[in-house]
Parts: C-alpha cells; structure tokens; sequence
C-alpha cells in the first residue's frame, strides 16, 4: 500500500512525462521534463567512494563464542512455564466496535432519510421540529464518523517509510544501453533490462522507473550499472546519498552524456525530496 | 575620528569577547553529544525497518565510552530478520547512523521486550548495588553496557536484562545484570 502511495506520489511530482516500466512511449514533440526546483546534482563517481569505518559492537564480537555458546545452552533448557498469550493490541479491538457503529450509523441515516421524506408530506410545523432534530442527529453521527476515519488514517497513513525512487532519462549517444542495475550497500540489486518501448520512451524524452523501495536512512552509496555492447562487463559509476528518514527521495539520471568511453560515470545525476505536503495525499 | 575609534574599539571588546568564550568552552566541545541508548533507537529503527520489514531488535551495546550518566556518544543497536536469517548493526551518532553492517556471525537472539529502563537507569542501580565499590577499592572502571535477553540470566532466561561490565588492571573484571524492565539488581560476578 505504502509503494503504491509513493508511485503515485513519483507519478504526481515528475508530471506526465513519465513512461513507467511497462514501456508506455511519449509522442516526440513532448517538451522538456521539468526540474524539481529542490534538485540538487549529485556527482556520479568512477570508483566507490571510501567512507570512515566506525568499529561496532566490540564486546559482542570479542565474545561471540561465549555469548553463542549460552544460546546454544538455552536451547536445550526445558523451561516450566506455561505459554501465555500476548495481550491484543486495544486498537485492534476497537475496530470491531467502530465497524458495528458504522453500521449502525448507517441504519440510522437511512431511518432519518425515510422520515423526512415523510416530513415533507405531512408539512407539520410540530414535525418540523422533529425533523430538525433529526438533522442535528445526522450532523453528530458525521462527526462522530470523520473522528473514526481519523483514528484509522492516525494507525495506517501516520508514518511513512524511507524510501527512494531512481529514474532514468535521457538517452546515451553512441552506445546502446541493453540494461540498468541499482545496488544499494544492504546487498539490495536490482536489474531493468531496456524494452525497445522503453528505449524508445528514453529517446523521446521520457522517464522510467527502474528502482523503487526502501532504503536506509543513513548516507550511503548506491550503485549504478550499466550494460550494453559496449560494457558486456558492465560499467559502474556510484552517487553518495542521504536519504531523509521517513521520506521520499527521488534519484534522476540523466544518460544523454553517457557514450562508450565514459560508461556510467558520465551520468547527469539530481537528487531531491518528495514533498508529501504538496497535496497527493488527499 | 571620535566614531571611528569607538567602532574600532567594538571590532577589539568583541574579539575579545569571543576569545574569552572560546576558551570557556570544555575541552570536549567538537564532540558529539552524548545520549541515552534509547535515543537512538528510533533512528536505528527507521533502517532496520527499511532492510527487513520482520527485523527485530535483538542486542544494543555502547559503541563508546559511557559517562556515569549511562549515555555515550556512540550505541550501537543489532537487529535479526527471521526472513533473511541475518543479523544487521547499525551505529548511531548524533541522531545519524555512521555504519550499517550485517554481522558475520550466526546469531539467532530472541527479540528485546519493548519496555525496557533506559541506560541511566539501569547504570544507576548497577552503581550503587556494587558498581561504585568496585571502582572505590579496585581502582575499577566502567568498560561497557549492553541489553539482550536470555544469556546472562540462567533462571529466568527470557529477561531481558542490562550487563554492567566493570574492568580493573588488578583482576577480573565486574558484571552486574540488571533487569531491564525493574531496575532490580539480579546478579554480579567477577569473570
């Protein structure tokens, strides 16, 4: 649900020019895609950037053979304790509630619809009270429903993940890009092999997606690489980021200065941070 | 001329000033802050989240050295991901995590509760059960702390527990084990 609220939120800041994975193409008069005004270069490196080692976790390493050695005896303990269930998280419980009182909502804003219809016959004015009263019920019974949708976007839309999209435009001019991998430092790789609508998508001055997940919110390098007749090896080039915790950063790499001797590190790369507030959400 | 000397005299009497403050400040003022071990953890959270959406916090350690609040500048948070069958670390300074690294050993911890007492607290009970009398008369000092379930404690081994590690020169080292969700002392050795 999260990646889908980020495509979309991808989708809304890079506008209509984006021809997603599936190899929509753009016609080729589409005028140029447009910046983010945030953007920042981000320089693309031949080699991988060396980053200062912290040590970590010194005890534990230095007695890894012990602190084993006492989870290999825990394993073989016979414990005389009955399993106990867990207690359920309230809020659980309470949707339950709110569902019975959703319906029950519902079966009285009907009522109140069939009686004012009925209202509208008699033209009471001593009904008319009744009527309006009944409105009043109606207006609580809303109320009391917007605080429930709030309780539920509070528990599933509060907090947001970190995470970065990578999309790639621009198209390299001597050499053929077969292939686009992304690799992150926690082991994460991913691989787009190029469709021909794809690069064709790419040459009219389109965008495509070929990464999309959640990333460590910590300064990083991520890897980018490409394959072609003229890499069969690959060629890789790497970009130092700073994901921002429980944001959306979007990679963008320009191939247009890519050609057979430069490779990957001749990739225009930007940065920049999706801004949730600029209304996707509602 | 009578203004150009008293703006001149501003320029010195603010030289100066900053010269007195510079000097003021500790020694250790271009260090990062120190902070409790929790403090950390929602950051560390945040990417452990990030790599596995099962992972678990399974050990937190001091990554340096703890001041006799219980807070250092550097806790390191270790994290096991059932589905990956892997274990990740990462080290936080300053609200900033400064390395991720997956642990190159097999191990498969049972998680941390979620409540357990803050490194202050739990330093603050192991002080003044034993810690404060080891470092009196054994010329002791505090090495390191970490929290994990179930390797310290034989008889209940689903606490988890605070380990209150003190080293001297002189001998053995001191290990206090403290319940992390009490506050209450549960054993000490010399080991």
């Amino acid at each position: 649900m999260i990646h889908r609220s980020f495509l979309v939120a991808a989708l809304l800041v890079l506008g209509s020019n984006v021809a997603g994975a599936a190899g929509k193409t753009k016609p080729a008069d589409t005028p140029a895609i447009p910046r983010d005004p945030g953007a920042v270069e981000v320089r693309v490196e031949r080699a991988r950037p060396q980053k200062e080692k912290h040590e970590t976790l010194r005890f534990l390493k230095a007695n890894r053979d012990f602190v084993r050695a006492r989870y290999d005896l825990l394993r073989q303990m016979a414990i005389n304790q009955h399993g106990e269930a867990g207690p359920i998280d309230p809020r659980f419980l309470s949707y339950g509630e709110m569902l019975a009182a959703i319906q029950a909502a519902g079966d009285s804003v009907e009522f109140v619809e069939d009686a004012r219809r009925r209202q509208l016959l008699l033209a009471s004015i001593t009904e008319l009270g009744e009527l309006e009263a009944r409105l009043d019920l109606m207006d609580k019974l809303l109320a009391e429903q917007q605080g429930r949708l709030g309780v539920l976007q509070a528990d599933f839309t509060g907090r947001q993940q970190t995470a970065l999209v990578v999309v790639v435009s621009g198209t390299p001019g001597s050499a053929a890009v077969d292939s686009i991998a992304i690799g992150l430092e926690d082991g994460t790789r991913r691989a787009v092999a190029l469709t021909a609508e794809q690069r064709e998508a790419l040459r009219t001055g389109g965008v495509i997606q070929v990464f999309h997940g959640f990333v460590e919110p910590r300064v990083q390098v991520v890897e980018i690489a490409l394959t072609g007749v003229a890499w069969p090896a690959g060629s890789s080039g790497f970009v130092e980021l700073d994901p921002e915790r429980d944001h959306l950063t979007l990679l963008r790499l320009d191939l247009a200065a890519v050609n057979a001797d430069t490779g990957a590190a001749a990739i225009a790369a930007s940065a920049w941070l999706h801004d949730e507030t600029s209304g996707a959400g509602d | 001329m009578d203004s150009r000397r008293s703006s001149r005299f501003r320029v010195v009497a603010a030289l100066l000033t900053a010269a007195v403050l510079a000097g003021s400040l500790p020694a250790g003022a271009g260090e990062a802050p120190h902070f409790a071990a929790r403090t950390g953890l929602v950051v560390a959270t945040a990417a452990a989240q990030s790599w596995a959406v099962d992972a678990r916090l399974i050990y937190v350690e001091n990554d340096a050295d703890v001041d006799s609040t219980g807070t250092s500048e550097r806790w390191g948070y270790l994290f096991f991901s059932k589905s990956l069958d892997r274990a990740r670390a990462y080290s936080v300074r300053n609200g900033r995590i400064v390395t991720a690294e997956n642990l190159e050993m097999k191990f498969e911890a049972p998680p941390l509760t979620d409540a357990w007492l803050d490194s202050g607290q739990a330093l603050a009970a192991a002080e003044k059960e034993a810690g404060l009398e080891f470092r009196a008369k054994q010329g002791g000092e505090l090495s390191t702390m970490l929290l994990v379930r179930g390797v310290f404690q034989d008889g209940d081994p689903d606490l988890t527990t605070w380990a209150v590690v003190y080293r001297t020169a002189s001998g053995p080292s001191l290990f206090v084990v403290v319940d992390a969700a009490s506050g209450r002392v549960r054993r000490t050795w010399r080991g």
